[in-house]
This record gives C-alpha cells, sequence and structure tokens, in this order.
C-alpha cells in the first residue's frame, strides 16, 4: 500500500533547492544533481550492480547460449538450433521428463493433502500449538545435505539399514530402497515430503485462523457435521492459498536436484534422472568440459514449460479463486 | 456472538462440550503429536544418538541404545581430525558476507525506489518482478560460466566467497519485500527530516534503517538461513575444499569418514539452524505463515 | 557523518581483501620462484600429509630458490573441469591415462618436452606407458607418476573365517564364484563386490571384467573407433555378475558403492574380495589405517584365450598451460624429484622410503614399471629394507602379473564408454529381468556417439 501525496509547489524558501520524492518534470544536469537524482542513482548502484551482472545479465546470456557452442578453449560460435535438436534427441531426455512428471505426481499426491489435513487438525489444538508448529517445521529447519545424507543411511538395503530393522519388528522387509528401479523415485518422495511438508503445514495453518467463525457458526445452524464444515467452508474459504500452493510446489518439484544427486546420481539406471539433474550432467558432468550450449537449451525448454503452465494454471483457477 | 478461545470456530463451542467431540478431538489430536513427534524429531533423535556410538554399534544395531556406551569422542575426531570446524567457520563465513551483501542491496535499493523515487523506478521495479518470475536453473550455467571468467576483466572468482557472496545479493523478493515495508513508513518523518536540512544519506541513515528492524530481522533470518543450507552453487564455485562450506564438504567426506565420525560431523552441522530456530521461533513462523501457528 | 562515511569505506576494503580468492596459482619475487603442487587427497590422515610436507621440506632444501605449496587435490570430473575452466588448479597436477592426451590436443596442458629432454634418464621410459602423455603432435604433454594394473583384493580374514585358505586365492572365474558364494553363508559378509556407481567406475570394472575374458570395447582409434561394447565377453561377463547377484545372493544388498566407498567397506572388513587397481593399498592405509593382517592381493584371473589380459591405467603428471618459464623448470624439477627420482636414483629412493616408513607410510605396495623392466627390479632392491607393507600377502599378485598380457584401456573417449556402461551394471544388478542384449545395444549405440563426437 503506498501512500500518494499530491505534487505541491514549493512554498517555504528552504524548500525549493531540494526535490520532493513525488514525480517531478526533466531537468537539466546541475538541478539533477542538486534535485538527488544523483543521490538515487548512488542508492539503487549496489543493486543495479549485483542485479545487473548476476541476474539480468546471466538471463539475457541463457537466451544466447542456448543458441551457441561454447567451451573455454575457443569463441563462441553459433549453433542455430542444434543444441535443442541434441536435447531432444538425447534418450535420456524423454526418461528425465518422465521421472520428473512422475516425482511431481508422487510429491502431490503425498505432499498436498496431508499438511492440510495436520493443518487443520492444528488449528483445533487449544493448548501449545506453538509445540506442533515447531516440530512439524523442525525438518525445514536442517539443511538439505544433511538431511539426505542422514536419510541416505536410513535407507540402507541390507538388513540392517535403519528402515529395514524397524519394518522388521513387524515383519517386514528388507527392503531394496535405493538399490531397486521401482523403489528409487518414491523414497526420494518419501524423504522430500518429510523435508518439506512442515512448512506447508505453516502456510495452511495461518490461512486456516483467517477463516471468519460466523460461516462456521451460520453452517453449523444449518446442521453441518465436521466434515461437512470443511467441505464446505474450510477449503472454498483458503481456495486461494492451496490453489497458490499447488502451482508452486510443482514448480518446485520441477527443478528437483539435491534429492537426486545426492541420493543416487540419477540411478539406478536413470530411474531418478530428473530434467534438472540431466542439465547439470551436460554441463558438469564430463571431465573435459561441459556441453553447455546443450545445458542451456534444456534450461530454456523447462522454463519455458513452467511460464507455459503457470499460465494455463492461472487461467483456470482464477475463476475459483475469486467470485 | 462470542469468538470461540481457539480461533477458527469449526468446531464450535457447543460441540465442543459434546464429550464425544472433545474425546475424539483429542485423540486426534495426540495421535497427530506422536505422529509430529516420531517423524519430525525422530530422525534427529536418532543421528543424535548415532553421533556418539561407535561405529560398529550403528551398522550392526542401529536402532538399540548404547549397547557397549557411548562414543563422544566421534565429535571431537569430527571436529578436529576431519576440520569440521574449519568448514563450520567458512559456512559462518559465508553466511555473513551473502547476509550483508542482501542487506546493502536491498536496503539501498528499497530506500531508492520507495523514497527518493527517480523517475525510472518503475522500469527497476518491472525488471526485478520479472526476474522473480523466472526459475533459478535458468540462471544455473551462465552465472557459473561468467563467474569462471568474468567478461571484462578476464578474472576467475572460482575459489573465492564473492562468487558466493554476490549473486545471493540478487534477491529480487528482499528488495520487493523491504520496498512494501518502506512504503508504508509514515511521509510525515521524512519531510520533517528534510525541513531540518536532512541529505538523502541521513535520512537513510539515521531516520529510515532504525526503522526498519522489523523487516531487517525477517531479511536476515532467511538469508542466513538459506546460506546455511544452499548446496549446488557453492559446490560449483567452491572447488577447493578448504574454503567450502558444511554443505558441501560433508558428502565429499563420506567415503573417507567412518559412520560414526560422519554422523558426529551432520549432527554439528544441524546445530546452528535448530538453535537458530528455537530462538527465534516466532519470526520463523511469522515469516513464512504468520502469528496462527503459535498462537494457542 | 564523515567519519562514518570514511569508516564505512575502509570496512568494504578490508572486507575486499579478506574476500579475495586465494590464489592457487604461482608468484614471482625477485629470484624466487613459488609453485603449488597436488598433494594429498583431502581427508588423508596426518601422518600422510607429515609425510608430504617432510619431503617438501627436502626439496626445497635441494632447491633454495623454488618454494613448493602442496595443494590438497583429487581428480573428480566435475572439480577437475571446474578447476580446468577457471585455471585455479595447481602449478602441477594429476590427470589419468584416459584424459591427458585429449587435455594436451585441446592446448590444456603446458608443453614439457624440451625440459623432459634434458632429464638423464629420459630415454629409459617404457614406450607404451610414456605415450599416454605424448599428444598427437608427438610433445611430451605430461609425464607419467604411476602405472597400475587391475588385481583382486581379498579379505584374508573374511577367508580363514569361511574355511578358505588365504594363501590360495581364486585363479578362475568358477572359483571366484565358489568363495564368494562360501564367503557370504559362513561370515554374512558379501564374498564379491563390485564397483557399480553412477561416476564410471561402474564402467571401468566391466570393462576390466571383458578384457580378462577376451574382449574388448572398441576397435580403432581416434574418432574413427567403433564402439564393440555389446560383444560376447560382455554378455559373459555380465551373467557372470547376475548369477553371483541373484542365484547366490554374494554380492551384497548396496549397488552404488565407487572407488573410494568399496575402499573404505574393505577396511572396515565387509568385503570378501573386489577388482580395483593394484596400487589401491595406499589409499587403505593413508585414508582408513586398514588393518594389514587382512589384506590380500592377486591377480584377476584370466580366461584361456589369446585376447584375455589385464586392464591397465595409471596417472600422469601434467603442469598448467599458463605457467612461464620459471615456473616451467621448477614444476619439472618437482616432478623429477617427487615422482620420478625414487624410481631412477638410488639416494632419492632410499630417502624417500625413509620418509615414508618415518611416517607409517606403506613402501613397497605394487606397482608397474615406468620405465624397462630392469629399472623396475633395480629400484625395487633399493627400497626393500625398508618395505612396511605385507609383502608376503602381495605375492600371489607380484608373481602373476608379469605372465599378463597387460592391455590399456579404450583409447577413444574413454570416461564416455565407461558412462555408457554404467546403466548397464545398475541394471543387472537392481533387477532381475533386465535384458542384457538390449541394455547393450543401447549402451554401444551411446558410446558410438560419444567417439564420434570427440568427447
Amino acid at each position: 500500500m503506498t501512500t500518494v501525496d499530491q505534487p505541491r509547489e514549493p512554498a517555504l524558501p528552504s524548500e525549493r533547492g531540494l526535490s520532493r520524492s513525488y514525480p517531478r518534470p526533466r531537468r537539466a544536469p546541475l538541478n539533477w544533481v542538486r534535485g538527488r537524482g544523483l543521490a538515487a542513482f548512488v542508492f539503487l548502484l549496489p543493486l543495479l550492480f549485483v542485479f545487473g551482472a548476476f541476474s539480468w545479465y546471466p538471463i539475457v546470456r541463457t537466451a544466447i547460449m542456448a543458441f551457441q557452442h561454447t567451451n573455454f578453449v575457443q569463441a563462441p560460435t553459433w549453433a542455430g538450433f542444434q543444441n535443442f535438436a541434441a536435447v531432444w534427441h538425447d534418450p535420456q531426455f524423454p526418461i528425465a521428463v518422465r521421472n520428473t512428471i512422475y516425482f511431481a505426481f508422487l510429491a502431490l499426491i503425498f505432499g498436498y493433502p496431508i499438511p492440510l489435513i495436520a493443518a487443520v487438525l492444528m488449528s483445533q489444538v487449544r493448548k501449545r500449538r506453538g509445540l506442533y508448529s515447531v516440530l512439524a517445521y523442525l525438518p525445514v529447519v536442517i539443511p538439505p545435505v544433511v538431511g539426505v545424507l542422514l536419510w541416505k543411511t536410513f535407507y540402507d538395503a541390507s538388513s540392517q539399514g535403519v528402515f529395514n530393522t524397524i519394518l522388521h519388528w513387524v515383519g517386514l522387509g528388507p527392503y531394496p530402497w535405493l538399490q531397486s528401479q521401482q523403489w528409487a523415485m518414491p523414497s526420494l518422495v518419501l524423504y522430500s515430503t518429510w523435508a518439506n511438508a512442515g512448512a506447508t503445514i505453516i502456510i495452511y495453518l495461518a490461512a486456516l485462523i483467517g477463516v471468519n467463525p460466523e460461516l462456521y457458526e451460520a453452517a453449523s445452524v444449518d446442521g453441518a457435521g465436521l466434515l461437512r464444515k470443511v467441505w464446505h467452508v474450510t477449503l472454498p474459504q483458503i481456495r486461494g492459498v492451496l490453489l497458490v500452493t499447488m502451482i508452486l510446489q510443482i514448480i518446485g518439484t520441477a527443478q528437483v536436484f539435491l534429492e537426486p544427486y545426492l541420493f543416487t546420481d540419477g540411478g539406478p539406471v536413470h530411474a531418478t534422472l530428473t530434467v534438472m539433474l540431466l542439465i547439470y550432467d551436460y554441463a558438469f558432468g564430463n571431465s573435459l568440459g561441459g556441453d553447455y550450449g546443450m545445458a542451456t537449451a534444456l534450461s530454456l525448454m523447462l522454463a519455458g514449460f513452467l511460464a507455459v503452465f503457470s499460465l494455463v494454471y492461472w487461467r483456470l483457477t482464477r475463476s475459483w479463486s475469486t467470485a | 456472538m462470542s469468538k470461540p478461545a481457539s480461533g477458527t470456530g469449526l468446531i464450535s463451542e457447543l460441540e465442543w462440550q459434546k464429550p464425544s467431540t472433545r474425546w475424539g478431538m483429542r485423540t486426534l489430536h495426540a495421535l497427530l503429536l506422536a505422529g509430529l513427534v516420531v517423524i519430525g524429531l525422530g530422525p534427529l533423535l536418532w543421528l543424535a544418538k548415532a553421533a556418539i556410538t561407535p561405529t560398529i554399534d550403528t551398522i550392526s544395531n542401529p536402532m538399540a541404545f548404547f549397547p557397549h556406551g557411548a562414543a563422544w569422542s566421534n565429535l571431537s575426531q569430527a571436529w578436529n581430525g576431519v576440520h569440521v570446524s574449519r568448514y563450520f567457520w567458512n559456512t559462518i563465513v559465508i553466511a555473513f558476507g551473502s547476509w550483508a551483501v542482501q542487506i546493502v542491496v536491498a536496503t539501498t535499493g528499497g530506500f531508492a525506489l520507495s523514497v527518493l523515487r527517480p523517475r525510472y523506478a518503475p522500469i527497476v521495479k518491472g525488471l526485478l518482478l520479472a526476474t522473480l518470475f523466472i526459475p533459478a536453473i535458468v540462471l544455473l550455467v551462465p552465472l557459473y560460466v561468467e563467474v569462471v571468467r568474468l567478461p571484462i576483466v578476464h578474472k576467475s572468482l572460482i575459489d573465492s566467497y564473492w562468487a558466493v557472496w554476490l549473486p545471493y545479493g540478487a534477491s529480487a523478493f528482499n528488495v520487493i519485500l523491504v520496498t512494501r515495508f518502506f512504503d508504508n513508513l509514515p511521509r510525515e518523518i521524512f519531510e520533517a527530516a528534510e525541513i531540518d536540512g536532512a541529505g538523502p544519506f541521513q535520512l537513510f541513515w539515521r531516520i529510515v534503517l532504525p526503522m526498519s528492524k522489523p523487516i531487517l530481522a525477517v531479511v536476515s533470518i532467511f538469508a542466513v538461513l538459506v546460506s546455511w543450507k544452499d548446496f549446488l552453487w557453492p559446490y560449483l564455485v567452491l572447488p577447493n575444499p578448504n574454503v567450502q562450506p558444511l554443505s558441501v564438504r560433508l558428502p565429499s567426506i563420506e567415503s573417507q569418514t567412518s559412520l560414526g565420525v560422519f554422523l558426529a560431523a551432520m549432527f554439528i552441522a544441524c546445530l546452528v539452524p535448530i538453535a537458530g530456530f528455537l530462538i527465534f521461533q516466532r519470526s520463523f513462523l511469522r515469516g513464512t505463515g504468520l502469528g496462527g501457528a503459535i498462537k494457542g | 557523518m564523515k567519519s562514518t562515511r570514511v569508516a564505512m569505506i575502509v570496512a568494504v576494503a578490508v572486507v575486499l581483501g579478506v574476500g579475495a580468492s586465494t590464489a592457487a596459482g604461482s608468484t614471482r619475487s625477485a629470484t624466487n620462484v613459488t609453485i603449488s603442487v597436488a598433494s594429498l587427497i583431502p581427508g588423508s590422515t596426518q601422518q600422510a600429509i607429515n609425510q608430504f610436507n617432510a619431503q617438501v621440506a627436502q626439496f626445497e632444501k635441494k632447491n633454495p630458490t623454488i618454494k613448493v605449496k602442496p595443494t590438497q587435490y583429487q581428480w573428480t570430473a566435475p572439480t577437475f573441469a571446474a578447476k580446468l575452466a577457471a585455471g585455479t588448479l595447481p602449478t602441477v597436477f594429476e590427470v589419468p591415462f584416459t584424459d591427458a592426451r585429449t587435455l594436451g590436443d585441446h592446448g590444456q596442458l603446458a608443453n614439457l618436452t624440451p625440459y623432459f629432454e634434458k632429464l638423464p634418464y629420459h630415454k629409459k621410459y617404457n614406450k607404451a606407458v610414456l605415450a599416454e602423455g605424448t599428444d598427437a603432435k608427438g610433445q611430451i604433454i605430461a609425464l607419467p607418476k604411476g602405472a597400475y594394473a587391475q588385481a583382486l583384493h581379498y579379505n584374508r580374514a573374511l577367508f580363514q573365517q569361511a574355511g578358505l585358505n588365504p594363501n590360495k586365492p581364486p585363479t578362475t572365474w568358477a572359483q571366484i564364484r565358489t568363495d564368494a558364494r562360501i564367503i557370504t553363508q559362513k561370515t554374512g559378509k558379501p564374498g564379491y563386490v563390485e564397483m557399480a556407481k553412477n561416476d564410471n567406475t561402474a564402467g571401468w570394472i566391466l570393462t576390466t571384467l571383458v578384457y580378462a575374458l577376451g574382449g574388448r570395447m572398441e576397435t580403432g582409434t581416434g574418432t574413427h573407433a567403433k564402439a564393440t561394447l555389446d560383444n560376447k565377453y560382455t554378455i559373459q561377463a555380465l551373467n557372470m555378475l547376475k548369477t553371483m547377484r541373484w542365484t547366490d545372493n554374494s554380492m551384497g544388498s548396496n549397488f552404488d558403492l565407487g572407488w573410494s566407498d568399496i575402499n573404505q567397506a574393505f577396511a572396515a572388513g565387509g568385503v570378501g574380495m573386489y577388482i580395483s587397481g593394484s596400487d589401491v593399498y595406499t589409499n587403505l592405509v593413508q585414508a582408513y589405517n586398514v588393518d594389514p593382517s587382512i589384506y590380500g592381493v592377486t591377480t584377476i584371473p584370466l580366461a584361456n584365450n589369446k585376447t584375455a589380459g589385464v586392464l591397465g591405467g595409471g596417472t600422469l603428471a601434467a603442469v598448467r598451460p599458463n605457467a612461464n618459464k620459471a615456473e616451467l623448470a621448477a614444476a619439472m624439477k618437482w616432478i623429477s624429484f617427487f615422482y620420478e627420482q625414487p624410481l631412477v636414483s638410488k639416494g632419492q629412493a632410499i630417502r624417500n622410503a625413509k620418509t615414508l616408513v618415518a611416517n607409517k607410510q606403506p613402501v613397497g605396495v605394487p606397482a608397474l614399471p615406468l620405465f624397462n623392466r630392469k629399472q623396475y627390479e633395480l629400484a625395487n632392491s633399493w627400497i626393500e629394507p625398508y618395505i612396511n607393507v605385507p609383502i608376503g600377502h602381495m605375492k600371489p599378485f607380484l608373481n602373476g602379473i608379469f605372465t599378463q598380457n597387460l592391455i590399456p584401456e579404450p583409447e577413444a573417449s574413454t570416461q564416455s564408454v565407461y558412462a555408457a556402461l554404467n546403466a548397464v551394471v545398475e541394471a543387472v544388478l537392481t533387477n532381475k529381468s533386465t535384458n542384457v542384449q538390449q541394455m547393450l545395444q543401447q549402451a554401444n549405440a551411446q558410446a558410438q556417439a560419444a567417439i564420434k563426437q570427440g568427447s
């Protein structure tokens, strides 16, 4: 919310030499300096430098590098659409796309409803709700590298592995976890849910608290039970938050890198190869120097896909979240 | 109508009177709490236990509770022998530098965009918003190529902490957050200061910054946390093991370190984020999702 | 105000200075030259580090104008590429045989030929080994510092525990299979473990197996080479692994072990037998303080045909291409002192051995000759009094290796060939119903494409 003041004539003598922080007409250079144009520019310098050098310039370069062959020995040469074609024809590309979709899908199934249910329950806790929140959020503050390495220990496939030992107590297992092409991806999703659900719970909790209690009272008067109230009052009221977290989660999981890299390095047999990991392999996987053209081409393809997806999503859900 | 004490009213006061509802919810809550303890706290408790258990015991009997006594030496071995102390220090240096760059960029930029408002401010704001919508992957490769060989000076930032600090500063989220906060500051105070003869720098240093403590706290906490947790970028630009932070070093030493010592190192790596979280709970939970998470 | 501003500027300057990149390169003052050299793998024991520093001190005493800065170093694909691109490799660094020639052809290694020809022993080099450090133009761009052959390492204690004779390790693949099964049954530890990690060690060991059976992964050289990954010996090797894994269950349950992981597991007593380079004992001591009594090594059994042989590889020492003349001369002196002299100069060999022994580092780990056989045996005789490795346990390897046919790694796009094979190995070990034929054909196509591109 910005306060907008009406521009007014400089009334006091001391004000005439200074400019107001409002939109003002063009000035000659000396007046610009005196008029604090220089100050504004100086204050913006850190931002302009940092963003210009490390954000805007690289973004522009991605678009350029995707159409070039780059290595560090010779100057870059133009390659037209060759990089894109090379990516498209790489047998690992469809595998990576399929795996990324699979990961996002599993993550949505596990990671979406569970935090919601937990948040609904937590919103009804009358005492020490903070304790629940702290416990839920704890896995989120653990550095992801530690979390992954810890769970890698848990996932040891021998019968002395932690999970296999625990499951043995109830007569199950031992399971191959990361050593099996079928189990590897679900194992990654399980870890990812553990590590990230807490943040989602907190967001949902905040939204739930904000629901107008009078709506619930009206529903109770109409004779609605708990579940019906959730379905007819809660969900529609927090619809906006639900939709935003869903798209954010999809966008986040589409860029998943750390879990497949540290847990299985894309294996076994490419079962956990994601698009992000493929980009990394293109750029950094070869000891003799990477193919930066293919890496940026794939980055552009992924970014483009996410942009289109977000647009479509926003269009489709716009009617649902307002009204 | 009186508002229910707990906050949402999903279950009305009337329903709370019913013993079946009360006990039903209590059971659910107990189950939820138990679940959260086992799932949220369990792995960390295991890590704490395993950090001081001899490797052999952890391997052969991971769920046992100190069958042959504790091995506190794991911790000292991790701290000294495996040089976790050095990587810990590196992590702190990186976090501090990232925090400093982010604060400088966000406050100066926010001040210019919100208070000084040059004519081209909308263009800058637009560019910032645009970067918010572009996923980070798009940046990775060209940023790396740029850091390896800087465009004009042809020097390399590889193995220098600037390669990590500076890109962190380019957080549009921070700038927008701070700009909006500054937008909400009362203009009268600025005008009063200008009448008293304050120049822009004094306005910034003596008026705006001291009033910005809340938003700077939020930005700071997340700056430090993000930096502590980051892996891929520092991994790419800091190949020299002596300057690597904990997150980057831990995976590399896994195969050279015995399991007990390695788990001790991991435990040490968790201490700062966990301690920071417990101390600054309110800011964390408020920053991500508001006070509703802690009331009650 | 003003003082605050000044203070801020000073603070910024200090921070800039603190954050500046650590110089991983070389500097030059009036008469002195400083070079940085690759030292040990990060994570090495303090004793290993002390031993290295002692050798640096010796060198600096002999060459007072040269200052040497040890830099921890480990060759892994991504970090090497990063340092290479950024120019932050130490002045003297190491590269495996597989990459040296390509790097030299791309101008990424300094030309050492003029200094090489001044070395007194330069004619004594084994030609095949020297060729690994020679680029397409015939220039020497790296000096061999160590050569190895693949060997079968085994845990004598586990053998004993399983009722097998540790002095009679397996000599055929059928025996390996049997012994592995017995070890698993009697001790619960995996009897035979194979590297199956995605970092190309999987392909490396599979290629070793295929060579041992008589097959080759390529014919021809350079970008015109033809990939032959799907030959019948590869299928045979994979079927062997399949049987041990699924029928005998003697390969353990974790299949993502790489070079370091398998060494770590072995040193901890969790592996019956495994294949790796003949020189891993050094790493076993330096990183894991392995108990010498459990270590045994023998040759890999070869099939009974003319093409069966043992895969050989090695490491070379190279110099950064942007080193100036003084640095280059200093670098060559270091390379000669640290890597080559212990093999050609009696005095240096003995000094070197004494330093290693004093710091409890292994002396006498089996290596392959860089020079001719005569020189090799002469050098071994010099250090014989100082040998502190269980040389008796290594006899099966030492006795057998010189009767085996030594075969270099696939010449064209070596790392890419290994990369193509990684998935096949993983598949066989993690999925009982893998279609080996189909996967090999895919791998072959992938390797062929990489060869054609010269990557």
